[in-house]
This record gives C-alpha cells, structure tokens and sequence, in this order.
C-alpha cells in the first residue's frame, strides 16, 4: 500500500524553501525598521508586522493539505530529523516558556532556574527511555500505543480520557498566551482574539493535519528564534559590547546588584511568602536575582525539577511526534536537536530577565518622581506595568513597581530604550511560539478523541477517518475558545498542572510498559489510574495532601503520584496472570531497532488481506 | 519464541538488552546526581566565580544543560554502536 520507509525521502528543497522563509520575514523587519524612522505610527507597525507572518503560516498549511490518511497522522514519516527538532523545541517551550518562564525568572532570580532545568532534563529522559520505541512501535497517538502494545481497546479508551486535562489544560494556556498577545497588539478584544486564534490553529490541523503542522511549525519556530536572537543580541551589544548574551550577562550582576539595593530589595526566606511562585497578576519584583533559594527551599527546587522533567518525558504532544522521521536512528537525532534547541533558549531566558532587571531598577531607583524616564509613562500608558510613588518618598522603589508576570517580555525592548520595532518583534516571536504549540495540543487531543474514543466505540466507522479527526479538531478547538471567553486562568500554572498530570499518569505506564517484560494490561490499567486518581485529587483539592507550599503542590503531588502509580503497576502485574504471548512478541519486536514500524507493518499485511480477499472485512485498525 | 525463554537461545537478543538498559541507566542516574549534588551545594558553590557568574547560579543556568546536550549526542552515538553490534550478529 504504502512505500517501505528506507524509500521515504524528505524534500531536497526543504533547506531553500526555509531560508525564503526566513530570509522573507528578516526583509520583513528591515523594512518595518526602516518605515518606523520615516514616521509610520506604533499600531500600523505592529499590525503588519503581526499579520505578514500569520499569512505566510496560511499559506504554508494550505501547500501541505492532504487527505492521506499516514501524511495527516505522522506527516508521512519522511520529516528531516532537524525539522523535527524545530517542532518539538516550540512545543516544549511554547509561549508559556516563552513569555511566562522569562517572566518567572525576573521576580524569582535564582530558584526559577529549577523550572528550565525541569524541562531539559526530561526531555533527555523521553529521547532515552521512550522515544526510540515509541518511533518503532509507530502508532498515531500515545493512547494508541498503549492500547497497541496491550493488545487492549479499554486501555486505550481510558488511556485517551486521562489524556484529556494534560492536553487540555496545555492547549488552554497556549491559546490564552497568543491571544493576550494579540489583544494587546492588534485591534481586537481579548475575546475575538481567543476565537480568532483557535479558528487559526484549527485551520491549519484540519488541512493537514501533522504535515501541515510539522511544515507551519518549522517556519513558527524559525521567526520565533531570529526575533528572540535579534533582540536579545541587540540589547546585549548595548549593555556589554558583546553579541553573546548567554556568556555576558554574568558581568552585569555587580550592576544589577547595585541597582536593587538602591531600589531596596533585601534578601529574605521562604517563609515569609505565601506563594512559591508568581501569579499572572502585576506584582513588585522584590526577590534579589542571585539569592539562593529566597522563594524556593532546596527540597522545593529538586522537586519541580523532577516533576518537570516527569512531566516533559511523557507529555503525548512530545512524544505523537516519535513517529515522524524515516528512521529510528534519526528519530533519536530529532530528539538531540530538539533537547539543543530548548536548551539554547533556557540558557538565553535568564539573560533576557536579568537585562530587564538591570535596566528597569538602574533607570528608577532613586530617581525623582518628577524626572522619571520615559519608557515608564509608555509602559504604565500600555498598562504593561504600573508604578506610583505610594510612601511618598519623592522616589519609585522595587515595591512600588508593579509588573504583569507575562509582560517582562515585551516592556524590556522599551525599558532598553530600543524602537517599537523590537517590541512588536519580540511579540510576533512569542506569538508563532505560542500558535506553534497551541496546534500541537490541539493536534494532540483532537486526533486522540477521534482516533481512541470514536473510532474504538463505533466499529461500524461511520464517519470517515479524517472526518472525524477534523470534526474533533474544530469541536475542540471551539470548547477552549469558549473556556478562555468565560473562564480566567494563569497560563504558567495551567502548564505547571498539565505536566504534574501528564507525568504522574504516563511517566510511570509507559517506563514499565517499554522496559519491564512482566508488565501486563491490567498492570497499565491500575498504574494510570492511580497517578491519575492522585493528579485529579490534587487539582480539586490542592496542597499535595497537606505537604505541599502553595504554587508547588501539584508538582509535589505528581511525584507522590509516581511512586503509587509504579507500585500500583507492579503490584497489580505480579498479582495477575503473567502476559500472553502476543504481548510479550509485541515487546520484543518493539525492542528491536532493526526492520519497518509495526503498525505499518500491520497496516501492509491487512491491505494485503483485502486485496486478497476483497469480501472479508479487514481489520484496519488494530 | 518463547514467553521465558532461557537467556541463550537469543545471545544477540540478550546483550543488545542489557546493554542498552546499562547505557540509560547510567547516563540517566549520572545526570540525576550530577542536578541533586548542584542543587544541594548551591550556596556554597556560589561563593566560587565562573565568567563573572556565581559558581552555583552559572551550573543551574547553563553548565548543567551544556552537559545534558553534550551527553544526549554521546548517547545516540553509543546505541547506534550497541545497535550496530546487534544486527551483525543476527546477520542483517
């Protein structure tokens, strides 16, 4: 039916095509800089530098529609290991990284490194432990394998439902953070930009589906790494002379150190704060960015970092992407560059928020209130921060200035006193971030809901394959729309809770199910739902059973999760029969790094059979 | 094949397993502890400078996510020789 997969090329041309791409939207920005020193007003820059990219991303989903149904589940497994590694670095950072874990680190300093650490680190885990067998295994969905490698459709129909809050939550938080983005940016309310941005995501899904989102999501990464690089590179010239800002920034912490006791920061511990982590809401910065573990004890710090790299190493929108290379070996390089390139930005975050520290305290502290600088009144006129002598000292101090966690990002180009043009930049690279995740989630659930839960309960198939993947991709895209129009959520904490839910109900199924022999059906079954069960407790409940601080109780309770889930499986699996012999084949066969991905194989042999005897109903599913 | 099946009837089988589980083991257990012991000496690690950062603030922020990369493509390097080494001597 289809071509074996050593005959699976990847397009010579991707290279050319991608530097058009990226060389179209760097004109794009030269010629907006341009245009803004001849005159062109803030709100025509920002919309042509906004809109420009989201065309291209249109016309990018529209080349790549298909109606194949492996090109629309697994981009017909012929992506170049690289471009792989471009996706998956946008969608493990996304816009919530992007914008909120930079943020993260400008109020906590020091103990918001746990979170980046967090992601790195299970992302290594996944391209050890899971990715290499999932990519052999070859289902469409992370549901799909289980119910695969069990030989079970109950497992993948629960496995499927306890999918939903992770991807969910994460599809939620994504499109809230483009939207606010585009709110602020465009001239839309936040309401339509919700809707305007689900509608887009959806298209490209719905036209075709992994292919268009590994082709749209390549060009988001792209824009999204020449704008950070741009304007971080620009501001680290400005302030060290140097174009490294990862290796600079350290010498500005003698600076920075002044800057915030002049404007009255002291080292404090963390019980004198009631939340470990910040809020969306407008907050004074009043940590010292070096102090160790101000906000965070040490014991909270290891345990976000293993929550988040649990979490990281079994989300399903990570891991749906094993099976998009030609090859095992270079799925295990997509996960390389992939782990490279969420490095690169982790490394480049704390520079951004240490550099807006620096320029923001060293401009106001002390500073009269009668000659504040001017980047102030036009961020306090955005409503990106708010700032008011309150004790009447004739000076603004760390106390009195108050910024929204999510707007660091953007107010730094303007604090650094740089042209409008760099903020819009920074705000169009967090936005093809942010749509390049969002898609991935909604991929993720759509194609789950449809592939596990309708196709496994109606055997009739009464709708088509696709049908129904693009009938669940826009149902699900219009209920997170409708949730962010009616419901208020904090995007970082929604993210922090999605991967606490995804690491504690498949971190420990999908270990046992890879790399222990005795792990039986009913085992999976049991271990889920118990890191499930503990996860749904937590996010009703909260405070991780009375042990956690507010702010990291969920990840905490992920870990507690973990460990009863492992027991669970491990109980369960000893208590019942051993595995069939189906199950144990299935193993070994997936442990095998030689030879074509099982599901195809499946999927050859069943064509064949109809070809064979076209009156017998062949089984194309299982 | 065999459900328990006695560990010589598939020596390539075998070795590619065990090798392959010592390789994840280690390198995943090295980097756990190499993050545990960074964490717990912070403090005291930040009393040294590196590149005019702080000892401990420079290994969370970078060294410790250099030496991940570094270590994921020494990695693939080691299973494709483990992998290699599997399908010769089955013969493929």
């Amino acid at each position: 039916m289809k071509a074996p997969s050593r005959l699976r090329t990847p397009n010579p041309h991707l290279g050319a095509y991608y530097a058009i791409v990226t060389s179209t939207f760097v004109s794009l920005v030269i010629v907006l800089a341009m245009f803004e020193q001849l005159g062109w007003g803030q709100a025509l820059l920002a919309q042509t530098m906004m809109i420009v990219p989201l065309g291209l991303y249109l016309l990018i989903a529209a080349s790549t529609r298909t109606h194949d149904v492996e090109d629309f589940f697994v981009s017909g497994r012929r992506v170049p290991p690289v471009y792989n590694g471009f996706v998956l670095a946008a969608v493990a950072v996304g816009g919530v990284g992007f914008v909120a874990y930079t943020g993260t680190i400008f109020f906590l300093g020091f103990d918001a490194l746990a979170i980046g650490l967090g992601w790195v680190l299970g992302l290594l885990a996944a391209s050890i432990l899971f990715v290499p067998y999932l990519r052999k295994a070859g289902s469409y969905t992370l549901p799909g394998f289980l119910g695969h490698r069990f030989r079970s459709p109950s497992l993948r129909v629960a496995a499927s439902a306890m999918q939903l809050p992770p991807a969910a939550l994460l599809l939620v938080a994504e499109i809230k953070i483009a939207a606010l983005i585009a709110a602020f940016f465009l001239p839309v309310s936040f309401s339509i930009a919700a809707i305007l941005i689900a509608a887009l995501i959806a298209a490209f899904a719905i036209l075709g589906g992994m292919r268009s989102l590994t082709w749209t999501g390549s060009a988001q990464f792209l824009v999204g790494a020449v704008g950070l690089a741009a304007v971080v590179t620009t501001i680290s010239v400005l302030l060290t002379n140097v174009p490294a800002p990862q290796l600079t920034y350290g010498e500005m912490f003698g600076a920075l150190q002044n800057a915030e006791i002049a404007a009255g920061i002291a080292p404090f511990g963390p019980a004198e704060i009631p939340n470990a982590l910040p809020g969306a809401a407008p907050l004074p910065a009043l940590k010292p960015f070096l102090q160790a573990f101000g906000f965070l004890s040490p014991f909270d710090f290891l345990v976000l970092v293993l929550s988040l790299a649990f979490g990281m190493a079994a989300l399903p929108s990570l891991l749906v992407r094993s099976g998009l290379t030609p090859s095992l070996a270079e799925q295990r390089r997509a996960s390389a560059w992939g782990l490279l390139f969420v490095a690169l930005f982790v490394m480049t975050a704390p520079a951004m928020a240490a550099f807006a520290k620096l320029v923001m305290f060293r401009d106001i502290a002390l500073a009269p209130t009668s000659s504040l600088p001017a980047w102030l009144g036009e961020l306090s006129q955005n409503h990106l921060l708010q700032a008011g002598d309150a004790n009447g000292d004739g000076a603004i101090g760390a106390g009195e200035l108050f910024i929204g966690r999510d707007a660091v990002v953007f107010a730094l180009p303007s604090a650094a006193r740089l042209p409008f043009v760099l903020t819009v930049l920074m705000a169009t690279s967090a936005l093809a971030i942010a749509l390049a995740a969002s898609a991935a989630h909604l991929f993720t659930l759509a194609a789950s809901l449809a592939e596990d839960l309708y196709r496994v309960y109606d055997q009739r198939h009464t709708l088509p394959q696709l049908v129904a993947a693009w009938a669940a991709i826009a149902a699900s895209a219009l209920a997170a729309a409708v949730f962010l129009i009616i419901a208020d959520l904090d995007p970082l904490a929604a993210a922090l809770l999605a991967l606490a839910f995804a690491g504690a109900t498949f971190f420990p199924t999908l270990l046992l199910a890879i790399w222990w022999r005795r792990f039986t059906k009913w085992g999976a079954m049991a271990a889920m739902s118990t890191g499930f069960a503990v996860m749904l407790i937590e996010a009703i409940f909260g405070g991780a059973f009375g042990l956690g601080r507010p702010g990291i109780s969920a990840p905490l309770a992920s870990l507690i999760g973990i460990v009863l889930a492992l027991a669970a499986g491990i109980g369960v699996s000893f208590y019942l029969r051993p595995p069939s012999k189906i199950e144990d084949d299935y193993r070994e066969e997936m442990r095998d790094p030689n030879g074509e991905t099982i599901y195809d194989r499946a999927q050859w042999r069943a064509a064949a059979a109809a070809a064979a005897a076209p009156a017998s109903e062949a089984a194309t599913d299982q | 094949m065999m459900t328990e099946a006695p560990a010589n009837d598939y020596p390539a089988r075998d070795r590619h397993q065990i090798q392959t589980l010592i390789l994840a083991v280690t390198v995943l257990s090295t980097l756990l502890i190499a993050v545990f012991l960074v964490v717990t000496f912070a403090a005291s690690l930040n009393q040294y400078g590196f590149l005019h950062f702080p000892l401990g603030f420079y290994l969370l922020a970078q060294g410790l996510l250099i030496l991940i990369v570094a270590v994921a493509f020494w990695f693939i390097r080691m299973q494709e020789r483990i992998d290699l080494a599997r399908s010769e001597s089955e013969g493929l």
